[in-house]
């Protein structure tokens, strides 16, 4: 029995559906993170967990017990909204326990949950405040405090770090970690940024068009997207995508494209998808992360198949940590992650190195991997 | 060559600032010509009023006018000046401010916060009330306070002052509030509190800046309305704009212009208050109002 079930959970306004058959579990403690693009339908099905827009068909339940005509209130869940929706007529500690209030807690004990929650988010010298008076990152934690004191089954989090700026926004990002891992409570976190949902989450559902393209952990996510939406969606800089012909060679299967210069070359698969055989004599979408084209000194020494191809540089772009580098393969631009000082310059031939285990191959008509 | 070019350009601004100047005080002198007038007149004894020069500031400054206008003028046969009017204009005026405002904020808490199917054609009608000149509304609102039983009283004065301004309040705050974050609401929601304790607790202690443009705007309507107060009080409900009316119009003997004006500026002086202790709310919340985000 998982913790939170959401059971074909549809939603459309009038006759137009606007998330389609939503099937996730979510288990006691998980982190859960939704993403996808704007309009995608993640907010939509947070609002509808939070019982804030209605369900069309289908079943949200909590802990085993159906939600589905609950008022939001008595669901015993608490919710941080992106600009914080702190009372702007009230002070941090009247914000922090007005939920306290509204259900009837007597005042002895909503002081006790105060001072609690206030000391784990660091804001007791803020209790006396108005909103106004504080940063934007104080009011962020404000508002968890708020989500706090309800001591509430499910936390839900909408977009809560994209009024910050970058810095606080990953220092915030670690906070909300390190919350999650000590109080244990199961999180729904919707977020547009797909290196938060990454970074924070210990499954992601990617959503795109109403449906839920893959759900799994981060990990699998970005080494084995179902599709190639969710390929380019998720990972920065953005999945190369290099079209290939798919050859049969010596028993094995090479994939076939041109380098920067004009010149056919070949990379054989390691240990190709077992449907990859039907694809022989097509062309195929090749996904290649940034990191798994490099420098030939920059390659994973771990990897058990490397393959070298020279290319012509277009454009450097040192990160500090990283130089990205850009260059022709396939006839698509593709981004290749080199080693911060390596000596390379625009207009440059330089040998660059494939690792093939990282290597995805997808379908370029249904856009699904090849497995 | 650019430097005189730029003293030019330098002295031509200073000659448009001047002329724009200029114009602004004339229109300024010729706009509160008429209040210096008044003031000066009701400072003046009768005698003095009757040398005829009228932009003359008084030879010898007498508040007799005002005692007078206020404590024992005649308005007809009754000689106790227009006190008594003064506080049925408050008693008529108070009460159906707070209610046509507290009304209209309700209606604008609905109207953008729990919006129900058509809430835009409610809204375009209640529109109407704006528009609608008053003098068509009198007979039938006649016949609707006689049948309320409310003829002749301060109550039928302050419902019908509430009905009329309800279109004004509710355009205010529905822009107003069309503005305010629905995240509020939903973080109230998720808070456990319900449709009234929103309105209570949320959405009026954040609405400073729209309540005092509405108190002004009904409130100097209110006042400064003749019409109803005309038609639908009687002897002892009459507002202050009819008893000053009555004041003028009394013609037993002289004409008293400094006990007149005296009069007028006193029942000018509430609106006139509230102007100055809240206008500058006023501005802003025009602006606050208008301006969407």
């Amino acid at each position: 029995m998982s913790f939170l079930t959401i059971d074909n959970a549809t939603k459309s306004y009038g006759t137009v559906e606007v998330l389609h058959k939503i099937d996730i579990d979510v288990q006691e403690g998980e982190f859960l993170v939704l993403v996808g693009p704007s309009g995608c339908g993640k907010s939509t099905l947070l609002n509808m967990i939070a019982g804030l827009e209605d369900i069309s068909s289908g079943t949200i339940s909590i802990k085993g017990n159906s939600m589905n005509g609950v008022h939001p209130s008595n669901r015993n869940i608490a919710m941080v909204f992106q600009s914080y929706a702190l009372y702007p007529n009230m002070n941090v500690a009247k914000n922090i326990t007005f939920g306290l209030e509204m259900h009837g807690v007597p005042k002895a004990e909503r002081e006790t949950a105060l001072q609690d929650a206030a000391k784990l988010l660091q804001i007791e010298p803020l209790l006396d405040r108005k909103p106004g008076q504080l940063s934007g990152g104080q009011r962020q934690r404000v508002a968890m405090g708020r989500a706090l004191v309800r001591n509430p089954d499910v936390f839900l989090f909408d977009e809560p770090l994209s009024n910050l700026d970058a810095k606080l926004r990953v220092d915030m990002r670690t906070e909300i970690k390190k919350l999650h891992q000590k109080l244990g409570t199961t999180i729904v976190y919707v977020t547009h940024d797909q290196i938060e949902a990454l970074t924070l989450s210990t499954r992601v559902a990617v959503m795109n068009g109403g449906y839920i393209q893959q759900l799994g952990t981060p990990k699998e996510i970005y080494d084995t997207p179902v599709n190639l939406f969710v390929a380019t969606f998720m990972g920065s800089p953005s999945m190369n995508l290099i079209p290939v012909k798919i050859l049969e060679q010596g028993g094995g299967l090479v994939a076939e494209t041109t380098n920067g210069l004009g010149e056919t070359v070949q990379l054989p698969f390691a240990q190709p998808p077992s449907d990859l055989k039907h694809y022989v004599g097509r062309t195929i979408t090749l996904g290649v992360r940034a990191e798994a084209l490099t420098d030939p000194d920059g390659a994973d020494s771990k990897a058990s198949h490397l393959v070298a191809i020279k290319s012509r540089v277009l454009v450097t772009e040192p990160a500090g940590s990283d130089t990205f580098v850009m260059t022709v393969l396939g006839g698509k631009e593709c981004n290749a992650r080199m080693r911060a000082d390596v000596q390379v310059a625009p207009g440059e031939d330089v040998d660059f190195t494939i690792n093939m285990d990282k290597v995805i191959a997808f379908d370029p008509e249904t856009e699904a991997r090849i497995v | 060559m650019s430097a005189s070019s730029q003293d030019n350009a330098l002295r031509s601004a200073i000659y448009w600032r001047a002329l724009i100047y200029t114009l602004l005080i004339v229109i300024a002198v010729i706009y509160l010509a008429p209040l210096f007038v008044m003031v000066v007149t009701s400072l003046k004894s009768l005698d003095e009023v009757r040398l005829g020069n009228m932009m003359a500031l008084p030879l010898q400054i007498t508040f007799e006018p005002w005692i007078k206008a206020w404590g024992s003028a005649c308005l007809g046969l009754d000689c106790n000046g227009i006190n008594g009017y003064f506080w049925n204009s408050i008693k008529m005026t108070v009460p159906a401010v707070a209610i046509g405002t507290l009304l209209g904020a309700f209606n604008g808490y609905v109207l953008t916060k729990w919006r129900f199917k058509g809430h835009n054609i409610v809204f375009g009608m209640m529109l109407f009330a704006c528009f609608i000149p008053f003098q068509i509304v009198l007979l039938p609102m006649s016949q609707v306070l006689g049948w309320l039983g409310l003829a002749n009283t301060t109550s039928g004065l302050v419902m019908v002052h509430v009905v009329y301004g309800l279109g004004f309040t509710t355009l205010f705050f529905r822009n107003f509030y069309e503005a305010f974050p629905d995240e509020l609401v939903r973080a109230a929601i998720m808070d456990g509190a319900r449709f009234f304790t929103i309105f209570w607790r949320i959405l009026l202690p954040n609405s400073g800046p729209i309540i005092v443009v509405t108190v002004i705007w009904q409130f100097t309507n209110i006042w400064n309305d003749f019409l109803f107060g005309a038609s639908f009080a009687d002897f002892d409900s009459q507002p202050m704009t009819v008893a000053l009316n009555n004041l003028v119009q009394s013609s037993t003997g002289v004409k008293e212009y400094n006990v007149h004006f005296a009069g007028a500026i006193l029942a000018a002086l509430p609106t006139l208050l509230v102007y100055i202790v809240a206008g500058r709310y006023f501005v802003r919340g025009l602006m606050a109002g208008s301006v969407k985000g």
